[in-house]
């Protein structure tokens, strides 16, 4: 099979799978673990910040001020080709202020846990 | 600057930007990644790869990269990356950004200038394949040496001048633009310049320019939604420079892109093609008698086309087809024709393991032109085992 023939198959198996809209689309594997009210930003956040580099990069960042993020999700936007539009980087900025919720919920838990031993050792001392 | 002395600078910008960061509402990021890929060629003679492939890899190959953003305030950002890799400790970015608004951005200091769609994702952890597309090969590809890698290897980080901006027309058109001056590649070892020196143009003792003019260039693109989950873009772009230090001898460079995104399908194509003016006036450094008329350059293109799809959630399928054609004059003691070619196939699975952590494999097949003087073969296998880890 000739060079040119062989580009021609992948261009139309790539449009075969473009157009039959995914036969294996496999959706990321945090959304179902999230409430139904944030799936719909976490869709956009997915699928427009996953275009460039994988999701791990915004979400182990360790921001969790809005602000910062305001600042991040403009700087991406502006990337050529991001494909994110203002009104997409608020439906991100959703997700993010969510996520960053619950970052900073489950590492006052780790801090709460963490501290449990200590205030029993301390409890059975006082008794 | 030497390696050690890079590494004190970007250890003393660091510390200064944390502690800037104390005193004001500076913030920062810092993300990274390494891969660590094997490739094995078996079809090499002995198993050597660069007894039967021309140095072509075989064995371990590290990339790694960290990389510090700072948004000091609406308008100003900076970002640093350094990187570990074949060429050693390398400062890949320097650089500042000055933005007015959207659609004007001042971007100077040390970067990989706009050219192509995938300068933006050369991190290895931005992509499923371990290895790049040949048109951006840098030190990858099985007989390197003869083919001096791709048309443009990326990244392809310059001292300069960078403006360029984005518009959004609604909610549905991104229109991109960037012009640029920078100092661009080189060739200041060779008595007789043929082509572009790519070591000598990363190595930190050549950051300065000796030809006296920069390169320069631009890009253009459009990125087109075509609902919540699917995207289309296309672009054009193109650098123009002078690469000896007498300024006798230019390069021009031309590529056109476009990247369809539906769902989490991706497919990619680019073409890339360079014409590249060689220094002719001793006849007998050719292996073909050098024509009065257009002998004094040659020209290499290259393309790839890649589909990505995810098969089940974690686990990707990517194929690529991707080559590069060279016509033209060679040197005497090159192994290449006047008309050489390169076409490979790839088929690679990667598996994520963990949102930071994932597995790559791949096989490929190769088809040159021209026979390996060792072995006599024209095609060639390798395979490739990696692993990629991001921060």
């Amino acid at each position: 099979m000739t060079p040119p023939l062989r580009l021609l198959l992948l261009a139309v198996a790539a449009a075969a799978f473009a157009s039959t809209g995914c036969p294996a689309e496999a959706p990321p594997s945090e959304s179902s673990n999230l409430p139904e009210s944030v799936r719909a930003d976490y869709a956009v956040f997915a699928q427009r910040c996953s275009k460039c580099h994988s999701l791990s990069r915004p979400l182990n960042s360790g921001i969790v001020d809005d602000d910062y993020w305001a600042m991040y999700v403009a700087r991406m936007r502006r990337q050529p080709g991001s494909g994110i539009s203002p009104e997409d980087a608020k439906e991100i900025l959703r997700f993010l202020h969510y996520y960053s919720l619950e970052e900073r919920r489950k590492q006052e838990h780790k801090r709460i846990d963490d501290l449990a031993p200590v205030v029993d050792a301390s409890a059975g001392d006082a008794q | 600057m030497r390696p050690l002395s890079q590494l004190i600078v970007f250890a003393i910008v660091l510390i200064a930007l944390f502690a800037l960061q104390n005193a004001s509402a500076l913030e920062h990021n810092i993300a990274g990644s390494g891969q660590l890929d094997y490739e094995y060629v078996p079809t090499a003679r002995n198993g050597n790869a660069n007894a039967g492939t021309y140095n072509a890899f075989d064995g371990f190959t590290l990339e790694a990269a960290a990389k510090l953003s700072v948004d000091v305030n609406e308008h100003l950002s900076a970002n640093v990356k350094v990187c570990v890799g074949c060429h050693g400790f390398e400062p890949d970015m320097f650089y500042f950004d000055y933005r007015f608004q959207d659609e004007l951005d001042l971007r100077a200091g040390r970067f990989s200038p706009s050219f192509g769609s995938f300068v933006l994702r050369h991190d290895p952890a931005n992509q499923k394949l371990t290895d790049k597309p040949l048109p951006y090969d840098m030190g990858r590809m099985l007989r390197k040496d003869v083919w001096n890698n791709g048309v443009l290897p990326a990244p392809f980080p310059s001292n300069g001048l960078e403006v360029n901006g984005t518009h959004w027309f609604g909610d549905r058109v991104q229109l991109d633009y960037a012009a640029y001056a920078i100092t661009g590649f080189r060739n200041d070892t060779d008595a007789y310049p043929v082509d572009l020196n790519f070591i000598e143009s990363h190595s930190p003792t050549y950051y300065i320019s000796t030809n006296g003019r920069p390169a320069f260039g631009g890009r253009t693109a459009i990125t087109v939604k075509m609902g919540n989950a699917s995207d289309m873009s296309a672009g054009a772009s193109g650098m123009y420079g002078i690469y000896d230090p007498h300024d006798r001898f230019s390069y021009l460079i031309l590529g056109g892109d476009l990247s369809l995104r539906v769902h989490h399908t991706n497919v990619r194509m680019e073409y890339l093609v360079r014409r590249q003016e060689m220094d002719t006036d001793d006849p007998s450094l050719f292996k073909y008698a050098v024509s009065p008329q257009r002998g004094n350059f040659f020209v290499k293109q290259g393309a790839f086309a890649e589909l990505e799809q995810p098969l089940v959630t974690d686990l990707d399928l990517v194929a690529r087809l991707d080559g590069m054609t060279r016509n033209g004059n060679v040197l005497a003691t090159s192994p290449l024709s006047s008309n050489a070619y390169v076409i490979r196939e790839t088929l690679g699975l990667a598996y994520a393991f963990d949102r930071n952590f994932r597995v790559k494999t791949s096989g490929e097949l190769w088809e040159f032109s021209g026979p390996d003087p060792t072995t006599g073969r024209t095609t060639e296998v390798s395979l490739h085992l990696g692993v990629v880890g991001t921060f």
